[in-house]
């Protein structure tokens, strides 16, 4: 009989799970996924952190301009994000760093101090970033720093995924979700889709939303949480435009993407964006779907949304 | 006849360390079988209903409240 496995634990500031799709007869081989999955996730964390002072990320960023070797972790990672930059026009930009230690979130979120924010001296946008994949090395431009907060959970989402599928072979399906940033592949213990749920951001505990995914990745982004600063007026999501904290935008954005990776960078560039420019932007993208959830009024699907009722779930009754 | 009994006790021995084993590693318990969840559904004009998934879902998609890389 196939059942769901699941296991949750703590990692990259958040709380994780993985789930395999898997018989009764196949406990060995889940318990291998299951813990292949979280050993990619440290060893991800472990090179893409910048709280982690020794992470790879860290010691790249503390190079001022020189080359430095890094794993092949941050090195694939730091390609993905070079690639969205250029694929988003520059909305989404993973060397905003100095713009969002200016703004106040120059440590880890829970140890965060209320202080104002301060101007990001000689930031600007698109620095460049080199990579040697020959030789495993990187260098920054002197001065800018990277930030892969907004790649690097599904970055590492699709590699456990990837690692449990190569753990346990003959597994119907599995799961991998970091904090929201969530990747599927196969089939769910029912046989069918993975159901995803939108968790409502104006209604705590409740779900806005049910997806259906046969595969790929969905990943939410927004300024409901993760507010600090003078009476929590500032956010994480800085306009690389301007290097602040984004004044336009949705409350939070889900994407439906084929890949985690594009989950996540879509939701992070299109919460910045108002909601004429993120329906354009899904428009010109086949490939990702959304929901565009407003300050006020309903929340607005974009794309080929895979809903699985007609319309929005609005309350979901126990 | 000494070689038999060494061999049977052996025999019993061996079983008894697989038993122990057996008893005490006991397989990982999936989770229980998942109930069908309501939801209600807001329609055209305001007009709610209610639907019934065959699953709840196996995971939520939200802004996550901390952030590592």
């Amino acid at each position: 009989m196939t059942a769901l496995h699941r296991t949750e634990w703590r990692a990259v500031g958040t709380t994780c799970a993985a789930a395999v799709t898997a018989g009764q007869e196949d406990e060995r081989e889940v318990a291998w996924a299951l813990a292949a999955a979280q050993e990619e996730v440290a060893a991800c964390e472990r090179e893409l952190s910048r709280f982690d002072p020794t992470s790879d990320l860290s010691r790249l960023n503390d190079a001022d301009g020189r080359w430095v070797y890094v794993g092949s972790r941050l090195l694939e990672a730091l390609c993905l994000a070079l690639r969205a930059r250029e694929e988003t026009g520059g909305r989404f930009d993973p060397t905003v760093l100095p713009a969002l230690a200016a703004a106040g979130y120059d440590r880890s979120f829970e140890l965060l101090e209320e202080r104002p924010a301060e101007e990001a001296n000689g930031w600007r946008a698109g620095t460049a970033v080199e990579l040697d994949e020959r030789h495993g090395r990187a260098r920054l431009e002197a001065g800018s720093a990277v930030d892969l907060g907004g790649i690097g959970k599904g970055y590492a989402a699709g590699r456990a995924l990837a690692a449990m599928r190569a753990a346990a072979p003959t597994a119907g399906g599995g799961l991998v979700d970091l904090g929201g940033d969530i990747a599927v592949s196969g089939e769910s213990p029912e046989g069918g889709p993975w159901l995803i749920a939108v968790a409502d951001p104006r209604r705590v505990g409740e779900t806005l939303a049910v997806l259906a995914l046969e595969g790929g990745g969905v990943a939410t982004s927004g300024r409901n949480a993760r507010r600090f600063g003078p009476a929590l007026s500032l956010h994480h999501l800085i306009d690389p435009e301007t290097g602040e904290s984004a004044l336009g935008g949705p409350l939070t954005v889900t994407v439906a993407a084929p890949d985690p990776v594009a989950a996540e960078v879509n939701a992070t560039t299109l919460a910045i964006a108002g909601p004429g420019e993120a329906a354009d932007y899904v428009a010109a993208r086949p490939h990702l779907s959304a929901l565009y959830v407003p300050h006020a009024g309903p929340a607005i699907p974009l794309g080929r949304l895979p809903l699985v009722t007609e319309r929005l779930v609005v309350r979901a009754a126990a | 006849m000494q070689r038999v009994w060494v061999v049977v006790l052996s025999v019993w021995a061996m079983l008894a360390i697989v038993a122990v084993l057996a008893w005490s590693s006991r397989p990982s318990q999936p989770l229980p079988a998942a109930s069908a969840q309501t939801v209600i559904v807001k329609g055209h004009g305001g007009k709610q209903r209610l639907v019934v998934l065959k699953a709840p879902a196996h995971a939520t998609t939200a802004t996550s409240a901390a952030v590592h890389g």
